[in-house]
């Protein structure tokens, strides 16, 4: 029953897929938060036939194109910054890092002023539900890329630090399922609230 | 604490539980007693259920007080298996059976629910029902008879054997749920909705309708008085009512709108033209940051 | 201006002076944390505490910890049971009982939170805890850390729904606090943002030890255990953690939703400005069902485990036992409309899901089976976990048998939100949830605490629980046949009064069971050392937990063990007749990587604490200082790049030949 061979800790590259697995697993759980919201908003959309006021006649789509720009093109910088991190160069990483936290930035800019001209137009949360539903489903998203963008901060100044090199590899595979992820989210709420809606 | 206790334990509980059911006789309430052709039904089923359930129940609780009593380590019993732990047969017979009797339950439940569908008129009653309008108010229900232009505040009165078809929604009181055990079944209500139930009541006599859905403070004053009577005696009540001195206005109405509890029955000899329509509207065609009614409570409703 | 920022709408008001029940609550909680803390600096444990409890992040100590938290908050949620049956049976007719509607609502919300929340969940992630890294050979879980941060967020979730009795009110909207009544409209106090922030908090705890445990499970098992050579615990434990992680997001969207209702005026949920209350409704019982079957799936293993322990004889149909968990996990996702038949959905809607529902019944019947086969044919000892196991059997099937009539949307139409309800949830709760995290406790205590619990105390409680359980719900199910509702302070019907009392009387009885297992606890620890457990194998058991010292030493496994069946330990057992295990010490010793412990969960969760408690009452600084702290932290520790640390292998060495030591002079003095 008991193994004659000595006792090993478990291996690192072990340890870190096991790691790299439970981030997946949360992933997850992110999946089933954003699906709970888009039901939501489906259905607070969908259900009420009340629409007297139209998302529609607020958004702008252009606004929407380019932020959509932003975000793709952070991923591929995201995806310049992994590829340097597991070649060890360090200064590299941090640079495309630092135009990926720029490019995210501008898409949080956007969509905070985005949120600001329909509240003062009209397209108020607190006046009727569809609303509601919009600020708070691609807020959400908002508030994740805002997350990630202090991750991103976190880890450009971490990285000097970081000697032992697979807890950065590590991290940033974290950070790289979880910028990706939100990518994907993004391109569901454009279609589904910006293209079905506003179309 | 020795097995036989333990059987005694459990022998003196189920008794008592069937002693308290016997002894109680004629004088049941609520779906045990009904008084309406939904709820016979419902009893008939849920007694139907139960004895299909007990075909693995009973099994269940004798093989469970059996197998520990005979199996104890004391007994020395000559048959230990330790590691017996498979039996294709054993294990066809606790599938299939209950996958059967689940089969026979689920045709049961297709045909039923259908059947007794709150939303759907009861077969066999050619004439028109009677329509009543129910709206919830906190603490108390409103009942509207269009067909004669009256109302009640918490008093119900209904024709015996008449089909009565009720459209029942909200207003100024969270989400409730309209209910008369003895004639049949419940159902929830909502602001800005309309639910729909019909009933049939049986025999004549006074019985209880109340909201089961908890609401606020005054959830449990919220009962209200049903009298199923004979037709004539009906139609008296209802002239009467129309020569009540007090009126339904718009500003009667606002006033009921405040929180009251433990209301006594009003009886209104006339009601504002599609008022309940009208309220059902309110609610769907609302927006904006204030609630339609908040004004008349300042927003203190649960104070 | 100031003062508003750090204060918001906080006022000495907010303390329900006038109220003689609350004060004295409070009183009482206050004289038992003051004891706490004079025991602790009397005997000078302040340091011990936190170094060695606080910052533990090994599973072991946190598991003792949640068993503790779901313990303490038990007391409260029996607290609420007596006002409420104390209440119910003395307000007939016109006289309206010693308690406030208000109160009483808040009461009847307060029980069933605290209950599912803050005991139900604790101990199981208590008993979790203690047994699964053993049972599969594992140092620890995946993620230590993390397991500690859980337990915090928890401790803290409650201990906010402590701070609503005192500071403030509760909801009093029932446990799930369905809207519009929980909107500002209709629920202004601060009542229901407590009951938000505290399961908001509690809720982030329990996702994060869901993943924690799934990872666990799939990949830390010792070598040669395939997933069908694991413990049946681990299976049901893998299986509820797999609903955690896909119900729980569903809940924290949910309150998140009300929460912007309520702070930011938002209409998803209002019934005015195209509000969708039935979407809440949708929307928590997908949640809500689940978490039924989070917390009966580990107490399903836990039977499992107990009967084959306690009859000497492999579990009955392993394979079909592992399937039937996997069925009940899949269908728990697709039968959360039976909660609210009577909304209205439509007869096909309806039949949908009453069908779904009793489908449920058939592979949770044939567990029950393959159970009763198993002490077919077997040697059962009647020890306490296995009486439990008993009453378990005709209480749950009692219970399964209501919920199945129920399941039919005719019979639901007359008793959904009747005392029936009320009586079948309980019935299915207690019987089955309840009754098998005691026999777990009971079962797992020798492992986690060195010494063995009281039998005699135990069967006390036993009976007392058991009778006390059918007295105070079978008049429940009569009352509520008959038109008896749920939540009513007061009902003017005397005909209900009797069996109320009756129910009353059963509360009693489960209140006395209560106290026989307070004496349990106090009597054993008196006389551990009489009931000490020298071998680490206080029950003649079947899998690895068994084969270590009790309590476990800090790395568990000093070698971990490589099996090649089921019951690992029983069938070496089985082939080293006679022998000691002690004859197994290995050759030499390595040391062992551990985790270190860290402060880090639980600053998080009082950050966490501040963030909630500051959100209720609007207090803008303290909110803010609360979140920056939680950020702040979780960065400070990102830095901290070498959490580990290395045990040397004296030290093991040391341990490992003590636990050896005391078997042989135990199977000496036999």
């Amino acid at each position: 029953m008991q193994s004659n061979s000595l006792t090993e800790t478990m291996h690192h590259a072990e340890a870190d897929s096991n790691d790299v697995f439970g981030f997946w697993l949360y992933i997850l759980t992110d999946c089933i938060l954003f699906a709970t919201l888009f039901a939501t908003y489906l259905v607070l959309n969908y259900s009420n036939p009340m629409q007297s006021i139209q998302l529609k006649q607020y958004a702008d789509l252009h606004d929407v194109l380019t932020e959509t720009f932003l975000l793709l093109a952070s991923n591929f910088t995201f995806c310049l910054s992994i590829l340097n991190i597991y070649q060890k160069k360090v200064l590299k990483t941090q640079f495309w890092l630092i135009l990926t936290f720029i490019l995210g930035a501008g898409f949080i800019f956007m969509e905070v002023s985005e949120f600001i001209h329909f509240a003062q137009e009209g397209f108020r949360w607190d006046v009727i539900a569809h609303a509601s539903s919009f600020f708070t489903l691609v807020g959400t998203h908002g508030l994740h890329v805002s997350f990630g963008l202090l991750w991103i901060l976190t880890m450009i100044i971490q990285l000097p630090f970081i000697k032992a090199q697979h807890i950065a590899i590590r991290r940033m595979t974290y950070l790289g399922l979880f910028w990706n992820f939100l990518d994907i989210v993004w391109i569901f709420v454009f279609t589904i609230v910006y293209l079905l809606g506003a179309i | 604490m020795t097995i036989n206790k333990r059987v005694l334990s459990r022998i003196f509980i189920l008794s008592f539980f069937a002693l308290a059911l016997a002894s109680c006789g004629s004088h049941f309430i609520g779906v045990l007693n009904p008084k309406g052709i939904i709820a016979s039904e419902e009893r008939k089923l849920l007694f139907n259920t139960m004895a299909l359930m007990l075909i693995v129940v009973l099994p269940v609780i004798i093989m469970s007080i059996a197998f520990i009593y005979h199996y104890q380590i004391s007994h020395r019993v000559q048959d230990y298996k330790p590691n017996w732990s498979h039996s294709y047969f054993l294990e066809s017979l606790w599938w299939g059976i209950p996958c059967a009797i689940i089969f026979v339950l689920a045709i049961i439940t297709w045909k039923k629910t259908f059947e007794y569908d709150p939303f759907r008129p009861i077969p066999g009653f050619n004439e028109p029902p009677m329509t009543v309008q129910v709206i919830a108010l906190p603490w108390k229900w409103l009942f509207i008879y269009p067909e004669y232009n009256i109302a009640t505040i918490n008093y119900l009165e209904i024709p015996v054997g008449r089909q009565v078809e009720y459209s029942i929604t909200t207003d100024n009181v969270p989400m409730s749920a309209f209910f008369i055990p003895q004639l049949g079944s419940q159902i929830y209500t909502m602001t800005g909705m309309r639910s729909q139930l019909h009933l049939v009541a049986t025999s004549t006599g006074q019985f209880d309708g109340m909201n089961t859905q908890f609401n606020g403070v005054g959830f449990s004053d919220m009962h209200f008085m049903v009298n199923v009577v004979n037709e004539t005696e009906m139609a008296q009540w209802v002239k009467n009512t129309q020569k009540s001195s007090l009126k339904l206005t718009v500003a009667k109405y606002t006033e009921l709108l405040k929180p009251t509890l433990n209301d006594q029955p009003l009886f209104f000899s006339s009601v504002p033209a599609n008022l309940f329509n009208d309220v059902i509207k309110l609610y769907m065609n609302s927006n904006g940051t204030t609630h339609p009614r908040a004004s008349l409570t300042e927003g203190k409703m649960n104070d | 201006m100031i003062s508003h920022l750090l204060f918001g709408n906080l006022t000495l008001d907010a303390i329900p002076f006038h109220s003689g029940i609350i004060m004295g609550a409070f009183a009482f909680m206050m004289l038992a944390t003051f004891a706490i803390l004079f025991v602790i600096t009397y005997y000078r444990k302040w340091s011990y505490i936190w170094y060695e409890w606080v910052c533990s992040v090994d599973h072991k100590k946190i598991g003792i910890m949640y068993l503790i938290l779901g313990s303490v908050m038990f007391l409260r949620g029996i607290s609420d049971m007596v006002l409420m049956r104390a209440q119910q049976a003395i307000a007939a007719g016109q006289y309206h009982g010693y308690l406030p509607a208000d109160h009483f609502d808040q009461i009847f919300t307060a029980h069933g939170v605290i209950m599912i929340f803050f005991v139900a969940m604790p101990f199981m992630f208590g008993l979790m805890n203690v047994a699964i890294p053993l049972q599969i050979g594992a140092r620890d879980v995946a993620y230590p850390y993390l397991n500690s941060l859980s337990f915090w967020l928890t401790f803290v979730g409650a201990m906010i729904c402590n701070a609503s009795l005192v500071i403030g009110d509760f909801a009093a909207t029932g446990w799930l606090a369905y809207p519009p009544l929980s909107e500002t409209y209709y629920s202004p106090t601060v009542g229901v943002d407590y009951y938000i922030m505290s399961l908001q908090i509690a809720g982030v705890g329990t996702l994060l030890a869901g993943i924690n445990f799934i990872v666990t499970i799939l990949k830390m098992r010792c070598p040669g255990m395939t997933p069908m050579k694991m413990p049946i615990f681990v299976w049901s434990v893998l299986c509820s953690m797999i609903l955690v992680v896909l119900a729980f997001p569903v809940l924290t969207v949910t309150l998140a939703l009300l929460a912007l209702d309520r702070y930011l005026g938002m209409h998803f949920f209002t019934d005015f400005a195209g509000g969708n209350v039935m979407m809440y409704i949708n929307l928590i019982w997908v949640w809500g069902h689940p978490e039924v079957y989070i917390l009966i799936l580990p107490a399903f293993g836990i039977f499992s485990e107990i009967v084959a322990t306690f009859s000497q004889k492999t579990l009955f149909g392993y394979t079909t036992m592992v399937w039937a968990i996997g069925v009940i996990t899949f269908l728990s996702f697709v039968v959360w409309l039976h909660h609210f038949f009577t909304m209205g959905a439509g007869a096909d809607v309806n039949t949908f899901f009453g069908i779904a529902t009793m489908v449920i019944a058939i592979p949770t019947g044939v567990k029950i089976f393959n159970w009763l086969f198993t002490m077919y044919k077997g040697r059962i000892r009647l020890t306490t976990p296995m009486l439990w196991v008993t009453a378990f059997f005709t209480t749950f099937a009692l219970g399964g048998m209501t919920g199945v009539m129920m399941a039919i949307p005719p019979v639901d139409f007359q008793v959904h939100n009747s005392v029936f309800l009320v009586a079948h949830f309980h019935n299915v709760i207690i019987g089955g949830v309840l009754f098998g995290y005691f026999a777990g406790f009971i079962y797992w205590f020798p492992k986690a605490f060195g010494f063995k619990l009281d039998e005699k105390w135990g069967k006390a409680a036993f009976v007392l629980w058991v009778l006390g359980f059918y007295v105070a719900f079978m008049p429940l199910y009569v009352v509520g046949l008959e038109g008896f509702m749920r939540r009513n302070d007061h009902y003017s019907n005397y005909y209900f009064q009797p069996y109320l009392i009756v129910a009353a009387l059963g509360g009693g009885l489960i209140l006395l069971g209560i106290l026989c297992q307070g004496i349990q606890l106090i009597v054993s620890f008196t006389n551990r050392e009489l009931l000490r457990d020298h071998t680490g194998d206080p029950w003649d058991g079947r899998t690895l937990e068994w084969s270590l010292a009790s309590p476990a030493p800090l790395y568990n496994f000093a070698v971990i063990p490589k099996v090649e069946t089921l019951d690992a330990l029983w069938a070496y057992k089985q082939e080293h007749l006679g022998e000691s295990i002690a004859h197994l010490k290995p050759q030499h010793y390595a040391p062992i990587h551990l985790p270190k412990n860290t402060p880090a969960g639980c600053i998080i969760a009082i950050f966490a604490g501040i963030l909630g408690f500051a959100l209720v009452w609007h207090m803008l600084i303290p909110a803010l200082i609360g979140f920056l702290g939680i950020i702040g932290s979780v960065i400070i520790k990102s830095f901290y790049f070498d959490p580990e640390y290395e045990l040397d292998e004296a030290t093991i060495k040391k341990t490992e030949l003590a636990h050896f030591k005391e078997i042989a002079e135990c199977k000496a003095i036999r």
